[in-house]
């Protein structure tokens, strides 16, 4: 149906009315009440879904966000397992760089370090003095003895958890609240846009700073405060696409066939604006990432030792200059978690929008 | 964010001992150092060759510092940025040497009278920056401002509590009117203080910035912006303000041509940069674009080697402190022991913290009380070692009985910390030393901006709190005289009838006149607070810090004024 | 259309009133007091409340608060600058942060705008997966990474430009910060761009407009630039607000005086006036801009002019 319909607003050109159409009696009638809706045997020869997934497929890039997420997702489950040191555990190996078996004879990874102080540079390997001969750290160790290697893929498990809540919140909250908003027009968008005046208007850093100083500092406080802020952006490209596209003739043709609002909405709108919709979410999760990554930078993200990509980058950066290998996993780390959701919104995107076509 | 909120008075004898014991290894000795030493920073060598004869420059101190002013108001200012901004350009009756002792400074003379209540101080001849002469009634002005209910100073109790100066508590507390004020200009050169009581460390009072003066009318033609501009200040000191405005982050200060001692500033300026990330600071610092920087402890690594590098007392004993009030297990004395025992002091300060602080095992820090003998109160840290210093198995043991007392197995303690950098790491280590020491604890760590952990822990509504004091005079009872039953800082709420007797018998009984008794029956105090565990010490703050070679004669002191630059001599690199 | 904007003036002004009163709310709610030192005890605090008027019940503060408001007054400072009005420290840190911003904005719309045509156009090339990268770094690494970057590269060792800012030379101790700050705005538009043109270049009003013979400049900046610049203006003008208000940590690095160390520091310290004082600002300029940018939609889309005015 919804297809159909959106068929049929492509073919119209944009700026004609549609005069020279001559309607036939079957356009007034909703075609999923008659056995008549397989008619337009060029979309009803596929499934959609299946050509989205032979779309996305077929977008290398997409692929390769895919594959990268898949890895870094599996070592964000499996990566604090596959050593014998857990993230908050602190030994008195403190700043070690990172060691690795094997790669260590090639004279990288072998956990020596070229420090730069302010009386010249010094090698250093903190394995040899400290006599720890068989203890390797794959990415090294911080100023407190931890693991780097386990806390990074620790920190990657809250950034990837922090991600999924501000998509969900963005897609419930955000999306449906601008497109009802920008649907209904009038006395609804006026007050639900002063709504999203006044509680975007207050700037975030003071609302998230309040919330978590006044109920307890932690990851559902943190998913809270995303909750009341993250999805305002969201709602405002909803509604910005809403108001686009509402007045276009496909819409006014689903009214007339006396379709409900929120079937217009969700059914026959939402899926030519998934596109804005998936990389706006797309920009909410760094944003949310960012978000928590700056609580901890303030010190009320999620409270020590646990740790998140955010706060490992907040302690790294600190001794940048000193021991600069441990802000780099995190970093790493960060920059391919944020690539691959960019590269598979992009697949998604172009996969999901009926108006682009292959090629 | 560290705050330097500092109330102290030191007397002379016990700078040189904070200062050394503090640097150990890093410190060098600013006035004396050997500008021509050889093992400079390679960028310097070349320079420090010419140094070792150079001429005192006519370059501008560039200094760097981690917080904006708060106040340039002498009677409104807390912190120790304002204070020592206030007093480059402001001098009061004394002035703090070298050692830290107070020396004639505005006051030419003083007597005391035979009673010790009666203080007179003689003025020279000294100027304000607008030409005007400095008189008796400047401080009387300003003095009584900070005792002035309107002006709500909140260091007033400096001459209430602790100056002891005539009806200063009753005007405070609104029962007087401020003019009743224990001080009169007998004339414009001579000054008198009438005190309630006889208070010893009065003369180093006067070096305190709530105790500078002001010139009425001026201040009074500044109306509400007195202390917001150069043009809103007045100077009397060694430097006048020339660029600044309210929370500046870059201002500066010239040489005060006609300050009375001006031949003894060899300075042609300072030049102030406030520099909130310890990153940017020392990369500032390398390329030269600051003469003396703080560095962070992360930092240490890459300039422990460096002749420049310094460690600096700081002042401040942190401990943590358990609230025995409304958590039954800390109420549990074995429970407090095993803490205690559980806590590796030296493991904190060598691999954390970096900064040269020093481990405490003493309910009073060392290096700012000296007792009649001459001798450092808190010298001997080995003194309670065995009821507080780390030993596992003690630990394990003491932490067995107290949970068969209360007939548990595990417990789990929250632990409420400032959102600072210090702080958090500090947890961080605590955290897990009492995890892997004491089988079946939890600790939970709440981090909170300093404010509220304050206020937090005024309520009680804590169970672990990790907190510090800074000396506000020079005796052991700033840190004995908060364990009384009911006094404002015993967050935890502990009371015993012994201890408060010694203490009141210290205050104002027999003791009180007799100082080597006196000094005895503290030792006795204290070691009832180490022996029940009220609180658990962990050491005593120093700031690490970077100082060119060329700079010589910058006077730290962890209290009151903590940089006096008013022999520094900057020579040509 | 001029009635339109008179009323949303007045709405956006009874939004600020409600924004203030929120403000004042969370203010009472946040744990703490701007009197809270280990050293003060409770009749100076009382002292200290009384003196500020912050004995008072939330309403009547508030409304002497607007009162004084209206003529300019904002209070004075409780910590971080003792009894200095916000006014004065406002005045003196709110050019800087804007300037920086605007430049950082600058930079990056026009950065961004150009990446995101190019690799529109080029779209699934290796052109565009150039800039692709180029924007997915810019979103992916928080700003003050860069700006650390920056500084240590170009400031500390090639000493190209300063490491401090300096009143002295504003214009250049401003181009590290503003890079840094502009890389997020870049890339967000980059890809917001991108994606809008590709967008609107395979609609059917587009390929009727080729049919029509437009050549490929006047095809992409004539009409797909303009039909995609509805998205990319509510993307920017939020971040608009964001950077010109200053980023705290970017503002840190540099040891820039702005206005978002200022907030920071005063959350902190629990410094009402100046916390309510810098959150009323920006409020006021997201506002503004917000307004600013309805009345842009309906100059650029017809559509929403006329359902707006037929409302």
């Amino acid at each position: 149906m919804a297809k159909a319909q959106t068929k049929a607003a492509s073919v119209v050109p944009f700026d004609c009315s549609g005069r020279d159409y001559e309607p036939v009696p079957g356009d007034f009638v909703l075609k999923e009440y008659g056995a008549d809706s397989e008619l337009d045997t060029n979309f009803a020869s596929q499934s959609f879904w299946k050509e989205v997934r032979k779309k996305f497929f077929h977008n290398k890039g997409a692929v390769v966000g895919l594959v990268f997420l898949c890895i870094l997702t599996f070592f964000a489950i499996f990566g604090p397992f596959m050593t014998p040191y857990s993230y908050s555990e602190q030994s008195a190996a403190h700043n070690l760089a990172p060691r690795i078996q094997g790669i260590e004879n090639m004279g990288i990874f072998d956990g020596s370090e070229t420090m730069t102080t302010t009386t010249g540079s010094k090698k250093y390997n903190g394995y040899a003095e400290g006599k720890l001969y068989d203890t390797f750290y794959w990415f090294g160790t911080d100023k407190y003895g931890r693991d780097i290697w386990t806390r990074t893929w620790t920190g990657a498990r809250v950034s990837l958890i922090i991600a999924v809540a501000a998509t969900l919140i963005d897609m419930v909250i955000g999306m449906s609240y601008g497109l009802i908003s920008g649907y209904f027009g009038g006395k609804t968008d006026m007050i639900m846009q002063r709504f999203v005046e006044v509680a975007n208007g207050i700037p975030r850093l003071v609302i998230v700073t309040l919330l978590l100083l006044i109920l307890k500092p932690g990851m559902i406080t943190i998913i809270f405060a995303l909750m009341l802020t993250e999805w305002i952006g969201m709602s405002r490209i909803a509604r910005a696409e809403m108001l686009k596209l509402k007045e276009q003739e496909f819409v006014y043709a689903s009214k007339t066939l006396d379709a409900g609002s929120f079937f217009i909405i969700f059914k026959d709108i939402l899926p030519n604006i998934i596109g804005p919709i998936i990389t706006q979410v797309m920009f909410s999760i760094p944003t949310a990432i960012f978000t928590e990554a700056f609580l901890s930078f303030v010190g009320l993200g999620i409270p020590v030792p646990q740790c998140s990509l955010g706060s490992l980058i907040s302690e790294g950066y600190n001794s940048f200059t000193t021991h600069p290998y441990q802000i780099i996993p995190p970093i790493i780390v960060m920059a391919l978690l944020m690539l691959s959701f960019n590269l598979i919104a992009d697949g998604l995107r172009e996969a999901l929008d009926p108006k682009i076509k292959e090629g | 964010m560290k705050r330097k909120r500092l109330v102290s008075v030191i007397l002379a004898a016990a700078m040189a001992f904070s200062l050394a014991a503090c640097g150990s290894s890093a410190y060098s000795d600013t006035s004396t150092t050997d500008t021509s030493s050889t093992d400079t920073t390679s960028t310097d060598t070349a320079s420090s060759d010419t140094a070792a004869s150079g001429e005192a420059s006519t370059d501008d101190l560039k200094i760097m510092m981690e917080t904006p002013v708060e106040s340039l108001d002498p009677q409104q200012a807390t912190d120790g940025t304002s204070f020592e901004v206030i007093a480059d350009y402001t001098d009061g009756l004394m002035q703090m040497d070298k050692d830290g002792k107070a020396v004639e400074a505005i006051a030419e003379s003083y007597e005391n009278s035979d009673d010790g209540l009666t203080w007179t101080f003689h003025l020279r001849d000294a100027k304000w920056s607008n030409g005007e002469p400095v008189t008796a009634n400047d401080f009387v002005f300003a003095w009584q401002r900070a005792v002035d209910p309107d002006v709500a100073s909140e260091y007033s109790y400096m001459l209430s509590d602790i100056g002891q100066i005539k009806n200063a508590a009753a005007i405070i507390a609104g029962e007087k009117d401020k003019s009743e004020l224990g001080v009169t200009a007998v004339d414009d050169k001579t000054l008198k203080v009438e005190l309630e009581a006889p208070v010893s460390y009065f003369l180093s009072l006067m070096y305190f910035p709530t105790f500078y003066p002001v010139n009425q009318k001026f201040f009074e033609s500044c109306a509400d912006t007195f202390g917001t501009s150069p043009e809103t200040t007045l100077s009397n000191g060694a430097f006048v303000l020339d660029s600044y405005q309210p929370a500046a982050t870059e201002f500066h200060l010239t040489k005060n041509a006609d300050y009375w001692d001006a031949d003894r500033v060899k300075l042609a300026g300072l030049d102030y940069q406030v520099i909130q990330d310890s990153q940017t600071a020392l990369m500032s610092y390398q390329n030269g674009e600051l003469d003396m920087t703080l560095v962070n402890g992360d930092q240490v690594d890459q300039v422990k080697d460096d002749p420049e590098f310094l460690a600096v007392g700081a002042g401040y004993m942190w401990y943590l402190s358990p609230n025995m009030n409304k958590v039954p297990e800390l109420a549990n004395e074995n429970i407090r022991k095993a803490i205690t025992f559980a806590i590796d002091r030296d493991a904190i300060v060598t691999d954390i913290l970096k900064d040269g602080s020093t481990p405490t095992y003493t309910a009073v820090p060392p290096q700012f009380a000296t007792g009649p003998d001459g001798s450092d109160f808190s010298a001997d840290q080995e003194k309670f070692k065995d009821v507080c210093a780390f030993d596992a198995a003690k630990a394990a043991d003491y932490w067995q009985k107290g949970l068969d007392e209360l007939g548990e197995t595990s417990m789990s303690l929250e632990m409420v910390v400032d959102a600072d950098d210090a702080p958090q790491k500090v947890a961080t280590v605590l955290q897990e030393q009492l995890q892997n020491t004491l089988p079946g604890l939890t600790i939970t760590i709440k981090v909170e901006p300093k404010k509220q952990r304050v206020q937090d822990m005024q309520d009680g509504n804590f169970q672990l709190g990790l907190t510090r004091w800074g000396p506000d005079y020079a005796d052991p009872m700033t840190y004995l005289g908060m364990w009384v039953t009911n006094n404002s800082n015993n967050y935890g709420l502990w009371s015993n009838a012994d201890y408060d007797a010694i203490i009141a018998e210290c205050t104002t009984g027999d003791l009180a006149t007799d100082a080597s008794g006196r000094w005895a029956k503290l030792y006795d105090a204290e070691q009832i607070v180490m022996d029940e565990a009220v609180i658990f010490p962990l050491y005593t703050q120093c700031n690490a810090e970077m100082m060119k070679s060329n700079v010589t004669g910058v006077e730290y002191h962890p209290v009151a004024l903590n940089r006096v630059y008013k022999d520094t001599v900057k020579t040509a690199q | 259309m001029k009635k339109y904007i008179l009323k949303r003036v007045l709405i956006s002004l009874f939004t600020l009133l409600v924004i203030l009163f929120v403000l004042f709310v969370l203010m009472q709610l946040m744990p703490g007091s701007p009197f809270n030192d280990e050293k003060l005890n409770d009749s100076q605090r009382a002292q200290l409340y009384a003196k500020y008027g912050l004995d008072k019940p939330v309403v009547i503060q508030f409304l002497t608060y607007v009162k004084n408001m209206l003529t300019g007054d904002f209070g004075v400072s409780y910590n971080i600058s003792k009894n200095t009005p916000i006014s004065e420290l406002i005045a003196t840190r709110l050019p800087i942060s804007m300037e920086i911003g605007f430049f950082a904005v600058f930079l990056g719309a026009i950065v961004g705008l150009i990446l995101g045509v190019i690799a529109a156009i080029w779209h699934n090339t290796i052109i565009d997966n150039i800039c692709t990268i180029i924007s997915v770094i810019g979103v992916s690494v928080p700003s003050y990474v860069f700006a650390l970057f920056l500084s240590y590269q170009f400031g500390f060792k090639a000493k190209i430009f300063p490491m401090l800012f300096d009143s002295k030379m504003i214009m250049k101790s401003s181009v590290l910060p503003s890079i840094a700050l502009s890389m997020f705005t870049m890339a967000s538009i980059a890809r917001f761009t991108r994606s809008e043109m590709i967008e609107v270049m395979d609609s059917d009003y587009m390929l009727l407009a080729e049919s029509k013979g437009l050549s490929g400049r006047a095809l992409v900046f004539r009409h797909a630039l303009r039909n995609a610049c509805i998205p990319i203006i509510t993307v920017l003008a939020p971040l608009i607000v964001d950077l010109m208000t200053g980023s705290l940590v970017v503002e840190k690095i540099f040891a820039i005086p702005g206005i978002g160390s200022l907030l920071v520091n005063a959350i902190q310290s629990n410094d009402y006036n100046v916390v309510i004082s810098l959150s009323f600002i920006y409020s006021a300029m997201y506002i503004f801009i917000m307004l600013f940018v309805d009345i842009l939609y309906g100059i650029i889309d017809p559509r929403i002019r006329l359902s707006k005015e037929g409302s």
